[in-house]
């Protein structure tokens, strides 16, 4: 037999590291359900990371302020909370001065908007990139959830340094971490649902809206859920950032530990969103860029 | 070459199994589209109302069976809709089939359209980067070949420039230099060329043809018989989305003129 072939990535030294993968690479493509198991996000880790830099930097380009936004976004709610709520009404605080109130629980919200507003069309804006490469969808809302984390740690660290300034920052801020992740988790699985159905049904484009307008007013930021009449209180827990507010008001602030009841049911909805959004994504990626 | 050595080493039988058999295997492929509008409120309303809605479809592969062996430039011939680019697009693992399987022996590297994936606001650097990080390949070799991409595409400055600047025929060059500058084990040229100019287009051919030389794979799609006529092998023709003939380059192609003349 004459001497095997050899491709030139074999011997191509400078990669070689990755080229060796290729040697009894098989693939076997055909009709499934489901292509992604949860261990591939690992594998997607390089593409999350330059589309979250890109979709970071696109956001602010041609713009006169730029990244500036991110600070100026909060200051705004913070300064419609202030005279919105504030200035007309006496709201229990516990004591704690009120822009610091507000702004220990803004970041969840701006994070949330932000990442909704960018993950529920980052499937259907990456169209053209989805019908021409085999580019792993999933990481197309991932990384939104990467690209508008300065908009959860702007308004965070603004909220934790008032609070040590005005001297009413609790040692519970170490369990803050945990706090985050559950914020993340909220948005994973909202942003994951909406950027799948919204490659089918353009609907998620009207009702986006409308949700981010009222979801501000349904989410504890200027209040407390425990100055909330009874039957409101058992309900704004199916918000699960009302859970996740309250939380990290709770950790960051010397105040009284949220009710349980609504940390269960928020947990329980945060809990079905994650599962509902990785099933409808895995489920629909298959076929989104035959739909889009 | 001191490479066999090296392979030596790890052992070449299995290596020879895998290298032997055909590096695309596609068995009774079928792709089936639903045509007209997915979702409108008519449709809506009719389905509420109890009514059955009716989806017209399109066979858009049919039954498609053929393999590719390794270091084989194979060519695809075929009117516009004749299922040319939905096989591409299966082989690169874009979308599935409906029916069949096709089995892929190799790293794939689709080219199907210039200036995929760039993004207008980034300048040529980034979408570098980027597109080359989505076709697979690590950072630090995307960028230890930068200079090589900037020369081959001949932009020279212009790389620092937003991308919505750039004409066509530069983001032609760009993805193309992207693209030839990485060694995967298959490439796929889907009507790539149509845009650049003749001095360009022709160091393309080059590429590619070195690509084939260096024994590497290649898939060629393109309207220009005279292009496929001088890079493939063999090629196979489609029609309505079935593979009318597959086989060595002339033949093929003088049978698809004596169809088309």
């Amino acid at each position: 037999m004459a001497t095997p072939k050899v491709d030139p990535e074999v011997w191509r030294t400078p990669d070689t590291d990755v080229l060796w993968q290729d040697i009894d690479l098989e693939l076997r493509l055909e009709a499934v359900k489901t292509r992604i198991h949860p261990r591939d996000i690992r594998a997607m880790l390089p593409v999350i990371r330059v589309l979250a830099l890109r979709d970071f930097k696109a956001k602010f380009k041609q713009s006169l302020l730029g990244p500036v936004w991110i600070f100026l976004q909060p200051l705004a709610l913070l300064a419609a909370f202030i005279v919105g709520f504030h200035a007309v009404a006496t709201i229990n605080t516990s004591g704690v001065p009120y822009i610091v109130f507000v702004l220990v629980a803004l970041g969840a919200w701006t994070y949330f908007q932000a990442s909704l507003s960018m993950g529920a069309v980052s499937v259907v804006t990456n169209a053209q990139l989805m019908q021409r490469t085999a580019c792993p969808r999933l990481a197309f809302p991932i990384a939104s959830l990467i690209a508008n984390l300065p908009s959860l740690g702007v308004p965070l660290v603004a909220g934790v340094t008032a609070a040590a300034v005005t001297g009413e920052l609790s040692l519970r801020v170490l369990l803050l971490p945990l706090g985050l992740l559950w914020l993340i988790a909220v948005t994973a699985g909202v942003v994951m649902m909406t950027s799948a159905l919204n490659v089918r049904y353009r609907d998620l484009l009207a009702i986006l809206p409308l949700v981010l307008q009222v979801g501000v007013f349904f989410s504890p930021i200027g209040y407390q859920t425990s100055d909330l009449p009874s039957v409101a209180r058992a309900l704004i827990g199916l918000n699960p950032l009302a859970g996740v507010m309250e939380t990290w008001r709770w950790m960051i602030l010397p105040i009284h530990p949220p009710a349980a009841g609504l940390i269960a049911t928020s947990l329980a909805v945060t809990v079905a969103f994650v599962l509902a959004g990785w099933f409808i994504f895995t489920r629909s990626e298959p076929t989104m860029a035959d739909v889009v | 070459m001191t490479a066999l050595s090296d392979i030596d080493t790890v052992g070449v039988a299995p290596l020879l199994a895998w290298r032997d058999r055909p590096i695309i295997e596609a068995n009774h492929l079928t792709k089936v589209y639903r045509l007209g509008e997915h979702q409108s409120l008519r449709a809506t309303l009719t389905v509420l109302a109890g009514g059955h809605r009716e989806y017209q479809t399109l066979r858009a592969l049919d039954d498609v069976s053929f393999s590719i062996a390794r270091g084989e430039c194979f060519g695809i011939v075929g009117t516009n809709g004749s299922g040319k680019s939905t096989l591409l697009q299966v082989i690169s693992q874009i979308t599935l089939p409906t029916a069949g399987h096709v089995v892929v022996r190799g790293r794939v590297l689709p080219l199907l359209a210039v200036g995929t994936g760039f993004h207008p606001e980034l300048t040529g650097r980034e979408n570098v980067v980027l597109f080359g990080t989505v076709l697979g390949f690590p950072r630090r070799a995307i960028l230890g070949r930068m200079d090589e991409i900037v020369a081959f595409a001949e932009i020279g400055s212009h790389i620092d420039t937003p991308l919505k600047r750039y004409s066509s025929g530069m983001q032609a060059r760009l993805s193309f230099a992207v693209a030839m500058m990485f060694p995967a084990a298959i490439s796929i040229f889907d009507e790539v060329l149509a845009v650049t100019d003749d001095e360009f287009t022709s160091r393309c051919l080059q590429s590619i043809e070195s690509i084939i030389s260096g024994g590497r794979t290649a898939i060629f799609v393109s309207h220009d018989a005279g292009l496929v006529r001088r890079l493939c092998d063999r090629v196979m023709w489609m029609e309505s989305g079935q593979a009318r003939l597959v086989g060595p380059t002339a033949e093929v192609m003088d049978a698809y003129h004596a169809a088309h003349a």
